[in-house]
């Protein structure tokens, strides 16, 4: 290359714009300008300082500065920098490897100079889109930030409000914790005399019972002494026991001589005292009356009967699945069917098993231990319901609301958004959800977790995921007029993410303008 | 198949009732609990069965010298089996470029048997070479061929293969060649063993009865007239058809090739497991080393060893199994055929056996001597990967699924925020309407054209998926029009076929039928698919075939294809076809101007004509990182050198550790994309954490900076055949200690990479081959000498890859946002000195994306350093391409001191250039010398 050639490129390069504000190389921003002028020596240093180049190997489209500085107006350098002034619209810095690619990055069309492709410098219309938008958002973000204005105000009030209640239940509680100790003496000093004049009128109750039932036991002893003694001898031998089956104790269908003698303690026969003072005491409970020509045999129940077939029977449906044997008792639970004679006999006698009326004495003593306990027990209810309104009352106040605590006013809120194929709900500080259009049940996509950042929530714990994790969804939260879920989507499967717009997030007073927006050329 | 767990989740969701739908899903539940049982072994297959029991050293045949026919190339000869009197015909020819080609046939069979046609494996009829009757003798028949000798024993039957004095390949030395003739089926229906259940006393005999007198022990040959395997049948209409011969490689202790497989590059001797099975299989969630079935086939196996490397290409395109052991050879035998040098020491060999269900023996005996002859040989028959446009080779981002049009623009966004360079976005089935190929989902891809526009300003391009399978619907235009024009392979019945795959109810289009792949051809036309754009190329998955509810997740073997052809009979064809018709398709809608890009699944040998190939649904674990460079290295020596692994793994979660090494290790591997299974969580490079971030854009900048230099191995590639992804021993054959290396690799000669695969690691030990060679770190500059092992530290930032000292690399050091964008980027040419203080290399350029070369409009220069002058010169006279590439700076490494004084000469003119010097690193850097890269030029250093 001839060093006429070398002359012209070395201008085309330097880019020495004859009509710029101030003489600059190419890719240089005005307030950069000065570090680019020609020293005395004609050289350039590097901006890192790292090294000094002649001047003319400044934008010469070969790099020699580490840091790149030297080039800022050509591709050569990898860590470069282009700046585009963009007048009329924003001034840019682009990365030195988008200089000169055939893609127009600056709306001046500075970046494409080699003419691999020809911008339209569309920096004018740009820039009033710009304003025009930025107003437009400037104005939405004015009109929210006074909502927000009103928001934090709401919050605040409601947020005293909580406190104050706080205290009001604080108060009450220590009040209520006071009138506890008083209502749990009195209620001690009430309880005492009744608990002794109760406990005498059932122990006289239970003597006159016990009584009773010795009465009733030695009735029942003579009348199976009787049905035994079949001969009518006066005693009870082993032959009249073998035929009542409940005696066998093998199981083994029939009753032994061995087996009936043990039930007669060893002897051959007794009569009836020995039988009422030694023997029926072990048997009466087991001892059944010889019905004739209807030997009674209890089977036992069949054991879950889905086990056996592999055969899917629905469980709720019991009653579908065939008893083999009809069982003797329709309740659930088979072991009931022990306590079948005892339990008739007691309906029997029920009448005059019943407790007698207390007298008027203690009667009046309950009256007055019950009055007690009452009052106790709603004084302690109460106790704890404050306990509980405190907690949720705190809890309220320790969530993080954001700045100002201006998101305060979105609890207790839900909002929707539907698209395609669902209805996704933000609940705010609670729950995320998403149920299908077509109907079908909710899903839980995740609880209130966290702020991630200023303006990004984490909802997550959600319903599991098939194969996958819990679901969560991401909030990311802008400045908008209204509170309003405007957007669902699923970057990753089960993780979803959510655009909510309200003026909660605009919480600049005034949005800045447009930096150096240029109007000049 | 790898995603039938959404298939099934996605139904669970929705819950649908039809019981149609309840059916696939009990279908895909029995299909998905059991995994390797879907997979038949040897045991469950008749014919494996059949061959793998025969006793080597009991041939029946021999060969039938009154019949012998010779002309100039070829030799003609019947052989006889002495048990059943059954006739074969032997042809052997003499081939161009120290290659034979041995085929065995029926002599008179009932029907034609099946053979691949000519010019769809085979890029055409070979071109043969003369052979020479050496001596002709009562026991043996001598050819020459060229510097072989081709020696055809009588009886029993077989032929050696001796290249110089040494004999390198045997066939039927064994004995095991097995030929089931086509018969007719006996009338007394066969009593059939039950599937699995060996019959006895199998092993000693031959079924090639008399036609006309069927003995006993006929029937006693386990499964020949039907098969079933779980529950499905096999009718075998054909009754047994299978062919089988063994391969002796004596001398040699390694083989190679036969993918695909997850396995090590040095193949394993199978005694202790089932052979090596060729079927194309869509296998969910693969295994590791193990001789399983893959995706792919491609039946050509390298043996090589100090003193030569040769193979064999084995065409046919049925299910394949080959046994492999280790024994010694039969010097006795070989002394009376070659010189060998006489001793006691004992002679390693490898034999082989090979066994196809159906077709003929038709193998291509490739004699080398070399590694870089065997490949060009081999690229001499089946062809060479095309020459990809340069988006195909940089660096691709995909995911099952980018959701919508606002998903592609986001990620393309993101990428260029974090400054991510990358060329091409991918869409995965979800962008279909309803898994309709051809189609978009309206809701979330209304404007695919505007989509494909917004990423092409960037010069970038988009790749959408196309599946064979077509979705039975009479309203889906694709399959209304397949169904009319009775384009459809057939069921066992002659019905229109079908099976579930993505789209439910499905019937796939015969693309062994000519006419089907110009009619699916034409629905790449602008015309035809809607939305698509020149920067739309395509994918084709699924196509082994897999059918979800079909035998081994495949088709049925009794599947009828055009020409009466069975499945059975050109399986492993199937996928190859769909990519080879989806290419065509590509290339005709440009009027065949651009050059087409078709990554495939499926793919047999000769695929390397029409794209590029992805090891399929690996895992996001340090074990699948590390399989994927012996998987490549694999592919590669079969010729499929256009091929990668899916970044990061498709199923599972990788840690970012994982995923950095990933990407350090996909930027030095051919074929470089990113996936990731729908269930995972979002991974493009930028929401990584930052300090990874921050590497893996370094890794993938890197890949970009060496494009040139990767573009240009492409082309040696496709003119010659070579490897670009290579084990050590191409370039150092005689190195005995690299016969099994294959967690290294050099790409080409120049570059030596070892990545790291290991979790944690913080350095490995890297081997650095040739005794005279001096390796250069490519960051530091480092050198390191030859024939050693050196520990290298390697933190996560770090990728060892070394420079060969004498070698010249070229670069482009200003990345950018897409390799497009670089086309008229200056070059840094590395040159790493050798001990001599000399370098060569060369560069290879374009316009990147068009067929112009073709015409001529292409550069490639030369570069030789030698006496402290750098020349460039024009390497071939033929490119008379022009371009706006330049040399910005030399990168001159290991020289000794500073220098005075530079100068470069263009035309006869003479001018200083700017220099400096790095004594601590040995590096002198030549300050822009300015120059188009299409100028001769001579850069004198004092």
């Amino acid at each position: 290359m001839d060093e006429y050639m070398y002359f012209v490129c070395f201008l085309l390069v330097l880019g020495v714009r004859v009509n710029a504000e101030i003489e600059r190389p190419r890719g240089v921003s005005i307030s950069m300008a000065s570090k680019y002028e020609p020293n005395d020596k004609q050289t350039f240093q590097c901006l890192d300082g790292s090294a000094q180049i002649p001047y003319e190997h400044l934008n010469d489209d070969y790099c020699d500065c580490a840091d790149g500085s030297d080039e800022p107006g050509t591709s050569a350098c990898t860590n470069g920098r282009f700046h585009c002034t963009n007048a009329g619209y924003t001034p840019k810095n682009i990365q030195s490897s988008r200089v000169n690619d055939g893609v127009c990055d600056c709306c001046d069309g500075s970046d494409e100079y080699e003419g691999k492709i020809e911008c339209v410098n569309n920096c004018k219309e740009l820039g009033k889109k710009l304003r025009e938008e930025q107003d437009e958002k400037r104005r939405l973000h004015e009109e929210g930030f006074k909502k927000r204005e009103g928001f934090i105000a709401e919050a605040s009030t409601l947020m005293e409000g909580k406190k104050l209640k706080i205290k009001e239940l604080e108060t009450e509680k220590a009040e209520i914790q006071e009138k506890l100790k008083e209502l749990e003496a009195r209620k001690t000093e009430a309880e005492g005399p009744e608990k002794e004049a109760k406990d005498k009128h059932e122990q006289a109750w239970k003597e006159q019972k016990d009584a009773r039932e010795k009465e009733r036991q030695a009735g029942k002893a003579r009348e199976a002494f009787d049905d035994l003694d079949l001969n009518k001898d006066g005693f009870v031998d082993v032959f009249e026991i073998i035929p009542h089956l409940e005696f066998d104790i093998d199981s083994n269908g029939i009753v032994s001589e061995e087996e009936a003698k043990e039930h007669l303690e060893d002897h051959e026969k007794v009569d009836y005292e020995e039988f009422s003072s030694k023997i029926w005491g072990n048997i009466h409970s087991i001892y059944k009356k010889l019905v004739p020509d209807e030997p009674q045999q209890v089977t036992p129940p069949p054991v879950e009967p889905q086990g056996d077939t592999g055969v899917p029977v629905p469980t709720e449906e019991p009653q579908a699945t065939p008893h083999l044997t009809p069982l003797p008792d329709e309740g659930d639970d088979f072991d009931d069917e022990d306590d079948e004679d005892d339990d008739d006999d007691e309906e029997e006698s029920a009448e005059e098993d019943k407790m007698p009326e207390y007298d008027e004495e203690t009667k009046a003593l309950i009256a007055a231990a019950d009055e007690a306990r009452k009052n106790y027990e709603e004084a302690d209810k109460r106790s704890r319901d404050i306990d509980g309104e405190i907690t949720t009352l705190t809890s309220y106040l320790n969530t993080d609301y954001g700045k100002d605590q201006a998101y305060a006013v979105l609890r207790d809120n839900c909002y929707e958004y539907t698209d395609r194929e669902y209805t996704y709900k933000l609940c705010p500080f609670s729950t995320a959800s998403q149920r299908p259009k077509s109907g079908g049940h909710e899903t839980n996509l995740g609880r209130w977790g966290r702020w991630e950042n200023d303006k990004t929530q984490v909802y997550d714990h959600g319903q599991n995921c098939w194969n996958g994790p819990d679901r969560s969804v991401k909030i990311h939260i802008t400045c908008g007029p209204d509170h309003q879920l405007t957007n669902a989507y699923e970057p990753s499967r089960c993780e979803y993410a959510f655009d909510f717009i309200t003026p909660c997030a605009c919480d600049q007073h005034s949005q800045p303008q447009v930096k150096n927006l240029h109007e000049e050329l | 198949m790898g995603r039938f767990l959404l298939v099934l989740r996605k139904m669970a969701a929705t819950t649908i009732r039809l019981s149609s739908y309840l059916c696939c899903l009990w279908l895909i539940v029995q299909v998905h609990s059991v995994n390797r049982d879907n997979f038949k072994t040897c045991e469950q297959s008749g014919f494996c069965k059949r061959h793998r029991s025969l006793q080597p050293g009991q041939s029946p045949y021999k060969v039938l010298m009154d019949s012998l026919k010779i002309s100039s190339s070829q030799i003609s000869v019947q052989l006889l089996n002495t048990k059943t009197n059954v006739r074969l015909v032997l042809d052997l020819y003499g081939l161009q470029g120290n290659t034979a080609r041995l085929k065995i046939n029926e002599l008179e069979p009932l029907k034609p048997r099946y053979e691949i046609p000519m010019g769809d494996v085979l890029v055409g009829e070979p071109k043969q070479q003369d052979l020479k009757v050496l001596d002709k003798g009562s026991e043996s028949l001598t050819l020459g061929l060229e510097d072989n000798k081709i020696v055809l024993t009588f009886s029993p039957f077989r032929v050696d293969f001796v290249a110089g004095e040494e004999p390198v390949v045997s066939i039927n030395a064994q004995g095991l060649l097995k030929f089931e003739h086509f018969r007719k089926k006996p009338e007394a229906p066969a009593e059939d063993a039950a599937p699995g259940e060996p019959a006895e006393g199998e092993e000693k005999k031959e079924e090639e009865n008399k036609e006309e007198e069927k003995k006993p022990e006929q029937e006693e040959e386990p499964m020949l007239w039907e098969e079933t395997f779980k529950s499905f049948h096999d009718p075998k209409p054909n009754g047994p058809s299978s062919v089988g011969i063994d391969v002796s490689f004596p001398g040699f202790e390694n083989v190679y090739g036969i993918p695909e497989h997850a396995d090590s590059m040095a193949l394993k001797t199978t005694k202790d497991t089932d052979p090596y099975r060729l079927f194309n299989l869509d296998v969910f969630e693969y295994e590791l080393y193990n001789p399983m079935a893959l995706y792919g086939s491609v039946p050509v196996m390298w043996a090589h060893n100090e003193k030569s490397t040769v193979g064999i290409y084995w065409n046919n395109a049925a299910e394949t199994w080959i046994d492999i052991s280790s024994t010694t050879a039969d010097k006795n035998f070989f002394s009376k055929i070659a010189d060998l040098v006489k001793g006691n020491s004992e002679m390693a060999q490898m034999d082989t056996h090979w066994f196809s269900e159906s077709g003929v023996i038709d193998i291509f005996i490739m004699l080398g001597p070399r590694p870089k002859d065997v490949f060009k040989q081999y690229a001499a028959l089946t062809g060479s990967t095309e020459l990809p446009p340069l988006f195909a080779i940089s660096y691709h981002q995909c995911r099952w699924n980018y959701n919508d049009q606002d998903d592609v623009k986001n990620v393309d966004a993101n990428m260029d925020m974090y400054d991510i360079p990358y060329d091409v976005i991918w869409l995965d089935i979800e962008h279909t309407d309803g898994k309709r190929y051809f189609t978009w989902d309206a809701h979330k891809f209304p404007s695919s054209k505007d989509m494909l526009n917004g990423v092409a300003v960037k010069g970038r391009k988009m790749v959408t998926i196309v599946d064979p399978h077509l979705k039975r619907d009479d309203n889906y235009k694709v399959y209304a029009d397949a169904k009319s024009r009775d384009m459809m392979v057939k069921g066992g019945g002659g019905e229109e076929y079908e099976g579930w795959c993505w789209p439910g109810s499905s019937s796939w289009p015969d693309f062994t039928n000519p006419e089907v792949r110009n009619w699916w051809a034409s629905k790449f036309q602008y015309s035809e698919y809607d939305g698509s754009t020149p920067d739309l190329y395509i994918w084709n998955d699924m196509n082994e075939p897999s059918v979800f509810n079909g035998p081994e997740i495949t088709f049925h073997k009794d599947v009828q294809h055009y020409g009466g052809v069975e499945n059975r009979d050109v399986h492993n064809l199937y996928g190859f076809y769909v990519q080879k018709a989806t290419a065509e398709g590509i290339l005709m809608r440009s009027n065949n101007e651009q050059r087409p890009f078709v990554l495939t699944r499926a793919f047999f040998a000769g695929s390397q004509r029409f794209g590029a190939v992805w090891t399929g649904d690996n895992m996001g674990e340090w074990s699948h990182l590390k399989v994927s460079n012996p998987m490549l290295l694999t592919l590669n020596l079969a010729g499929i050198t256009f091929s990668g692994a899916d970044v990061g793994g498709f199923f599972r979660n990788p840690d970012s550790e994982l995923q950095t090494r990933w990407y350090q290790t996909g930027a030095f591997q051919p074929f470089f994309r990113a996936h990731a299974h729908i269930d995972t969580k979002r991974r493009e490079p930028y929401l990584l954490p930052e300090e990874n971030m921050k590497i893996v854009r370094e890794a993938i900048r890197k890949r970009y900076s060496y494009l040139p230099f990767w573009y240009t191995l492409f082309y040696h590639g496709y003119r010659s055949g070579e490897t670009v992804m290579s084990p050590l021993w191409v370039t150092y054959p005689e190195d005995k200690s690299t016969f099994q290396m294959d967690d290294e690799y050099l790409l080409g000669s120049s570059l030596l990479v070892k990545p790291i695969t290991e979790q944690g690691a913080v350095g490995t030990n890297v081997y650095f081959p040739g005794s005279n060679e001096v390796w250069y770190d490519i960051e530091t500059y480092q050198s390191y000498a030859g024939s050693q092992s050196t520990y290298i530290n390697a933190p996560l930032e770090k990728i060892p890859v070394f420079q060969r000292g004498g070698s010249i690399v070229p670069r482009k050091m200003r990345v950018r946002r897409s390799s497009s964008l670089m086309v008229s980027d200056p070059f840094t040419l590395v040159i790493c000195l050798d001990k001599q203080g000399e370098a060569l290399g060369d560069l290879y350029a374009d316009d990147y994306k068009s067929y112009a070369y073709r015409r001529g409009e292409y550069i490639h220069r030369v570069f030789s350093f030698k006496n402290n002058i750098l020349q460039s010169s024009n390497a071939d006279p033929n490119g008379r391409g022009a371009s706006r590439e330049w040399v910005e700076k030399l990168v001159i490494v290991g020289y000794p001191k500073a220098a005075t004084s530079v100068h470069i000469t263009v035309d006869g003119n003479s001018q200083s250039l700017h220099h400096s010097y790095d004594s601590s690193s040995r590096v002198l850097t030549v300050r822009k010398p300015d120059v188009n890269i299409t100028k001769d030029f001579s850069i004198t250093i004092q």
